[in-house]
C-alpha cells in the first residue's frame, strides 16, 4: 500500500495515536500541530487523508478511496466558555452531547439540529454546515461560528475569525471553511455563539390532513409573521415507535420556543392562523387536528428527527423556492415513486425536502451495478428539472457508485474556477478528500 | 492629479455607457475623492458609471485588458477608506444602478440592483409588512452594494446579525469581465460558501452588480428604554445583567459623557442631562405577547446597576426622541473639534469596561478627547477622537493613540474593525490579528479571484514588505485556540 506506516503515524502523532489499524488506518493526534505535521507529510508523500470527526457520518467523503482518516476526536476539550459573553471555543472533537450538557448548566444552548448532530462531534457540525428544523428561526451552522482553527491540506495552521460577534477584519474565509466538508483543511477547533436557553419548548403536531393538503399548510404557516422555532413537514413521523396514539402518516410539527408569556402568545396566534387558514381557500381542508405534545413525546420526536437519516442508503436533498414547496413536495414523492421506499422530511421555511431512500442499500447497490444507471438517470433528471427552476439537488450521502455517476452537487457555470482555485490555495497538493469535483472523489479526483 | 486615461480606452469605455458617463474633469470627479473619513484625498484617474450588469461587464474587460486598477464604489459612505482610488485607479461607481428588480414577499426576498440604497429597500418592503434587517447609521445613504462589499452591521444587529446573514445571492461581474452567479434563495449552496466569501471583502474580489436579499417580517411591537447612569461603568453592569438574565434585546446601545454633551449642545439635543456620565437604550421587538415583561426586567437591571432614571417610549415618537442622542451623535461631535476620526473595534463584551478604561487612559496620556458610542451587546466600541488635521503634532498623536486603542483590543481578545471594514486605514494593522501565513493565504484568497491584482488594489492587505513587526502578539488574547 502506498498510505503511511502505523509506525511512521505514532512517530508523528505519539503512541496511541492510531486508534485502527485497519485499511485505512484512523489517526486520531492529540493536538493541533501533530495534525499539522501529519498534513504536511501527507502532502509531501501524496496520501489521500480524509477528515473525520467522531466518524460516526462520512457523509459523501466516505465514498473516495482514501489512505488515511484523520479523526479530531482527541481534541475534544471546551478551552473557553464565557457565559457572560454568551460565546465558547472548544476542540472539534467535543460529542454535541457534551457541549450540550456544559452550556445548558448555564441556561445556554447552541441552537442548532442539523441530522445526527447529537451523535456526532462540534468539529462535524461545522464542517458539514448543515442546518436542521431550527434553521427556520435561527440559520446555519455558518451564523452562528464565529472564528475556527483550519489545517491545511499541506499542514499550515491558520486562524482565522475569533469569539467576538462582529469581526469584519480581513476576508470571510470562517465561512468559507464551515460546510466545506474537509475539502480546504481540517478544522481543529471552533468559536461559536450561544443563545439562552427558552423557558419554554412548546411543540404543536398538526395532522390527520390530507397527502397534498399537509404541504400547503406547512408552507402557509412557514409564510406567516409568526415567530415560530420550526415548522417541519415529515412523512411518516419518526421517533414514536413507543407511543402508540400519535397518528401515522405525515404531519407538521411546529416547535416555539421563548419566555412563557412569549410561548403562549405565539400558540394562541397559531391557532388562530390555522383556524383562518381552514376558512380560506389556499387551505387545509376540514379533518385535521392540531395538538400540543406532552413534553415527553415533543422530546422523542425531536430526537427522531435528529436521528432522521440514520440507516437511509441515500439521502437526498432537493431545493426550490421556499413558496414552491408543495410542488417540491409532490416531486420528492414521484421520486419515492420510481426509486422505492422511502421517508420525507421538509423544511418548509426554507423550501428543502429531504429524502432518505431505504431501499437503495448501499452494499446492495454496489452488487446491483446495472440498477446504479437507471437511479442515476431518475437523479440527473431530476437535478436539471430543479435547476432550471433555479433550485438544486444534492446527493448528502448514497452508494459510492451512484454518487460518483450523479455528483453529490450541481455544478453552476463561473463557479467552477472558484472552487478549483480555493481549493488549490488551501490544498494544493490535493490529498483532502472530498474533493469540489461534486463527485465524492479525493481532490485530484 | 494622477495621469488621464488614454484616449483611445476612454474611447471605448464611452463606447459602452455613453460619453455622459465617463468622467474625467476634475470638477465632476471631486466627490470622488474621499470617502465619509475623509482623512486622505484620491482623485481617481477617471469615473464610470456602468448603467447594469452587461454595461460593468464590458467596462471591466476593457480595464483588465489594459491592466488599470478599478475601484469599486457605492455611496462613498465608508469609514475606513476602502473606496479610495489610489494606486492611479478608475472609480467605477454604482449610482446608476438602483432599481429594486424584484420584490418577492411569498418568499420574503428581494432582488435588487447594487446601487440601491439601503433605507429604500426597507421602506419598498414595509407595504408588504418586511423589511431589511441591517441597519446602518449611515443608512439614508450608503448602498447595498456597499453594505455588501463591507458587511455592514448596525445598532439592531444584536438580534439580527449583520449582512451576510441576509445577502442569499449575488451577480458579481468579475475583474477580467466575467459575469457569475453565486447562491440564490433556494437552492443548496455547494460546498464552498462563495457568497459568504464575496461578503465584506472590501471590493477587492470583483463587483457585485445585484445582490439577493432576505427580508424579516416586520415586527409586530416595539419597546424602548433610555437608562440614565451616573459612571459608564455603571451601565456596563446594566448590560452584562440584561444579557445574564437570558434577554434578547434588538439593540442595547451606550453613549458616553462627552458624546451627550456633544448632542445636548447641538439642535439635535434629546434632552439627555449634561452631566449623567452615559445613557443606555435597551429596545426590545417582536410579537406584543411578552414584551412588557422583558422590558420591565430590563428595567429592572438597570435600576440594579445603579440607573438614576430611567425612561420609556410609549409612542413613537417618545421612541425616536429616545434614539436621537445615539443616532446624531456622530453628526454633533463636528461641534466638538474640525476633524473626527471615527475608529472601530470589537472586544468581548465582558471586557468592555476594563478596555473602556484603557481607552480613557490612552486618550488622557496622548492629551486627546475622546467620545465613545457603542453598540454595547455586541462588544463593538467606537471610540471617536476630535481633533484638529492642521496640527501635525496633534495629528501624529491621534495616530499613535489609535494605534495602542487597537492593540489594547486585541490584546483584550477584540479585533481591529467590527463593522467598518479595514480599507486602507488599518491595513497596518492586520498583523496584530493575523499571522504572516495567515495574510499570505488571503493573499491567494484574492488572486484566485483577480489573478492580476488590479481590484481595489492597496485595501485591506498590507504589502510583505509592510508587515512590520506586530505590537502585540497575534492572538495574545487569553483562551487559546480559535481564539482571537
Amino acid at each position: 500500500m502506498r498510505g503511511p506506516h502505523r509506525r511512521l503515524l505514532e512517530e508523528m502523532a505519539g503512541p496511541g495515536a492510531v486508534v485502527s489499524g485497519e485499511s485505512p488506518p484512523v489517526v486520531a493526534p492529540s493536538s493541533t500541530e501533530d495534525v499539522g505535521r501529519i498534513l504536511e507529510r501527507a502532502s509531501r508523500e501524496g496520501w489521500r487523508v480524509l477528515p473525520a470527526g467522531l466518524a460516526t457520518w462520512l457523509g459523501t467523503g466516505a465514498t473516495g478511496e482514501v489512505d488515511l482518516v484523520l479523526s479530531t476526536r482527541k481534541l475534544d476539550g471546551l478551552t473557553s466558555y464565557e457565559p457572560a459573553d454568551l460565546t465558547f471555543t472548544a476542540g472539534a472533537g467535543i460529542p454535541m452531547s457534551h457541549l450540550r450538557r456544559a452550556t445548558s448548566g448555564e441556561g445556554q444552548w447552541l441552537p442548532l439540529d442539523p441530522p445526527g448532530s447529537e451523535r456526532g462531534s462540534l468539529g462535524a457540525l461545522a464542517s458539514l454546515g448543515t442546518a436542521g428544523p431550527l434553521g427556520h428561526a435561527y440559520g446555519a451552522p455558518r451564523d452562528h461560528v464565529l472564528g475556527l482553527t483550519l489545517v491545511t491540506g499541506d499542514g499550515r495552521v491558520l486562524k482565522w475569525g475569533g469569539r467576538v460577534v462582529k469581526n469584519v477584519a480581513g476576508f470571510d474565509v470562517t465561512r468559507l471553511s464551515v460546510g466545506s466538508r474537509g475539502a480546504l483543511g481540517v478544522i481543529t477547533s471552533v468559536s461559536a455563539r450561544l443563545f439562552p436557553l427558552p423557558d419554554r419548548d412548546v411543540t404543536v403536531l398538526l395532522s390527520g390532513y390530507p397527502e397534498g393538503e399537509s404541504a400547503h399548510l406547512a408552507r402557509s404557516l412557514a409564510a406567516a409573521p409568526l415567530p415560530l422555532a420550526a415548522v417541519e413537514l415529515v412523512d411518516p413521523l419518526p421517533g414514536l415507535r413507543d407511543l402508540p396514539d400519535l397518528p401515522r402518516g405525515g404531519a407538521v410539527v411546529v416547535r416555539i420556543l421563548g419566555s412563557k408569556a412569549r410561548v403562549e402568545g405565539v400558540e394562541a396566534k397559531l391557532a388562530h392562523e390555522i383556524r383562518a387558514l381552514g376558512r380560506g381557500e389556499a387551505s387545509a381542508e376540514p379533518g385535521g387536528e392540531s395538538k400540543r405534545l406532552t413534553d415527553v413525546r415533543s422530546r422523542a420526536l425531536h430526537a427522531g428527527l435528529g436521528r432522521w437519516e440514520e440507516g437511509a442508503a441515500l439521502v437526498l436533498r432537493l431545493a426550490l423556492l421556499p413558496s414552491r414547496l408543495p410542488q417540491l413536495v409532490a416531486r420528492a414523492r414521484g421520486v419515492m415513486e420510481e426509486l422505492g421506499e422511502g421517508r420525507l422530511s421538509a423544511h418548509a421555511g426554507a423550501g428543502v425536502v429531504r429524502l432518505a431512500l431505504g431501499r437503495v442499500s448501499g452494499e446492495e447497490g454496489e452488487r446491483r451495478g446495472g440498477e446504479t444507471g437507471r437511479w442515476a438517470g431518475v437523479l440527473g433528471r431530476l437535478r436539471q428539472e430543479l435547476e432550471e427552476e433555479g433550485g438544486s439537488l444534492v446527493l448528502s450521502s448514497g452508494p459510492r457508485a451512484l454518487v460518483r455517476e450523479v455528483g453529490a452537487w450541481g455544478a453552476r457555470p463561473g463557479e467552477g474556477r472558484l472552487l478549483e482555485g480555493l481549493k488549490r490555495t488551501f490544498d494544493p497538493e490535493g490529498v483532502l478528500a472530498p474533493g469540489l469535483s461534486g463527485s465524492g472523489e479525493g481532490g485530484r479526483g | 492629479m494622477p495621469e488621464s486615461l488614454p484616449p483611445s480606452v476612454l474611447k471605448e469605455l464611452e463606447a459602452v455607457v455613453g460619453p455622459s458617463w465617463v468622467l474625467t474633469e476634475p470638477d465632476r470627479i471631486l466627490v470622488y475623492e474621499t470617502d465619509a473619513q475623509t482623512a486622505h484625498r484620491f482623485p481617481p484617474r477617471a469615473v464610470i458609471l456602468p448603467d447594469n450588469t452587461r454595461e460593468a461587464a464590458g467596462v471591466l474587460r476593457v480595464l483588465y485588458r489594459e491592466g488599470i486598477p478599478v475601484v469599486p464604489r457605492g455611496a462613498g459612505t465608508g469609514l475606513s477608506g476602502g473606496a479610495l482610488a489610489v494606486e492611479g485607479a478608475v472609480v467605477v461607481g454604482t449610482s446608476r444602478m438602483n432599481r429594486i428588480l424584484e420584490m418577492d414577499p411569498a418568499n420574503r426576498r428581494a432582488l435588487l440592483e447594487c446601487g440601491v440604497i439601503n433605507s429604500t429597500l426597507s421602506a419598498a418592503a414595509a407595504p408588504h409588512g418586511l423589511f431589511y434587517a441591517p441597519d446602518p447609521s449611515s443608512q439614508t445613504a450608503c448602498t447595498i452594494g456597499g453594505n455588501v462589499g463591507e458587511n455592514s452591521g448596525g445598532p439592531h444587529c444584536l438580534k439580527y446579525g449583520v449582512t451576510t446573514r441576509y445577502v442569499t445571492g449575488l451577480r458579481v461581474v468579475l475583474p477580467d469581465g466575467e459575469v457569475v452567479w453565486l447562491g440564490g434563495l433556494g437552492r443548496d449552496r455547494p460546498p464552498l460558501d462563495l457568497v459568504g466569501l464575496f461578503v465584506g471583502s472590501e471590493g477587492c474580489m470583483g463587483l457585485a452588480t445585484e445582490v439577493e436579499v432576505a427580508l424579516l417580517p416586520l415586527p409586530e411591537s416595539t419597546r424602548t428604554l433610555l437608562a440614565i447612569f451616573d459612571t459608564l461603568e455603571r451601565a456596563g453592569r446594566a448590560v452584562t445583567a440584561i444579557i445574564a438574565r437570558g434577554l434578547l434585546p434588538a439593540a442595547l446601545e451606550i453613549v458616553d459623557q462627552n458624546t451627550i454633551r456633544a448632542v445636548e449642545a447641538s439642535v439635535f439635543a434629546a434632552g439627555y442631562p449634561v452631566d449623567a456620565g452615559a445613557a443606555l437604550v435597551v429596545e426590545f421587538d417582536g410579537p406584543e405577547a411578552g414584551l412588557d415583561a422583558d422590558a420591565r426586567e430590563a428595567e429592572a437591571c438597570c435600576r440594579e446597576a445603579g440607573a438614576q432614571e430611567v425612561r420609556r417610549a410609549r409612542t413613537e415618537e417618545e421612541r425616536e426622541g429616545l434614539w436621537k442622542g445615539r443616532k446624531k451623535a456622530f453628526g454633533t461631535m463636528g461641534r466638538l473639534a474640525p476633524d473626527l476620526l471615527v475608529q472601530d473595534a470589537t472586544v468581548p463584551r465582558t471586557r468592555l469596561p476594563q478596555v473602556l478604561a484603557r481607552v480613557t487612559e490612552i486618550a488622557s496620556r496622548y492629551d486627546l478627547r475622546v467620545a465613545n458610542v457603542f453598540h454595547a451587546g455586541d462588544g463593538n466600541l467606537h471610540p471617536n477622537i476630535v481633533f484638529d488635521r492642521r496640527d501635525p503634532e496633534e495629528t501624529e498623536r491621534v495616530h499613535r493613540a489609535s494605534r495602542e486603542i487597537m492593540a489594547a483590543c486585541v490584546e483584550a481578545g477584540g479585533t481591529i474593525t467590527g463593522e467598518h471594514g479595514v480599507g486602507v486605514d488599518k491595513r497596518s494593522y492586520m498583523s496584530m490579528v493575523f499571522s504572516p501565513q495567515e495574510l499570505q493565504a488571503l493573499r491567494e484568497v484574492k488572486r484566485v479571484f483577480d489573478p492580476r491584482g488590479i481590484f481595489n488594489p492597496g485595501k485591506v492587505l498590507p504589502d510583505p514588505e509592510e508587515e512590520g513587526e506586530p505590537e502585540v502578539a497575534p492572538r495574545a488574547a487569553a483562551g487559546g485556540e480559535g481564539d482571537r
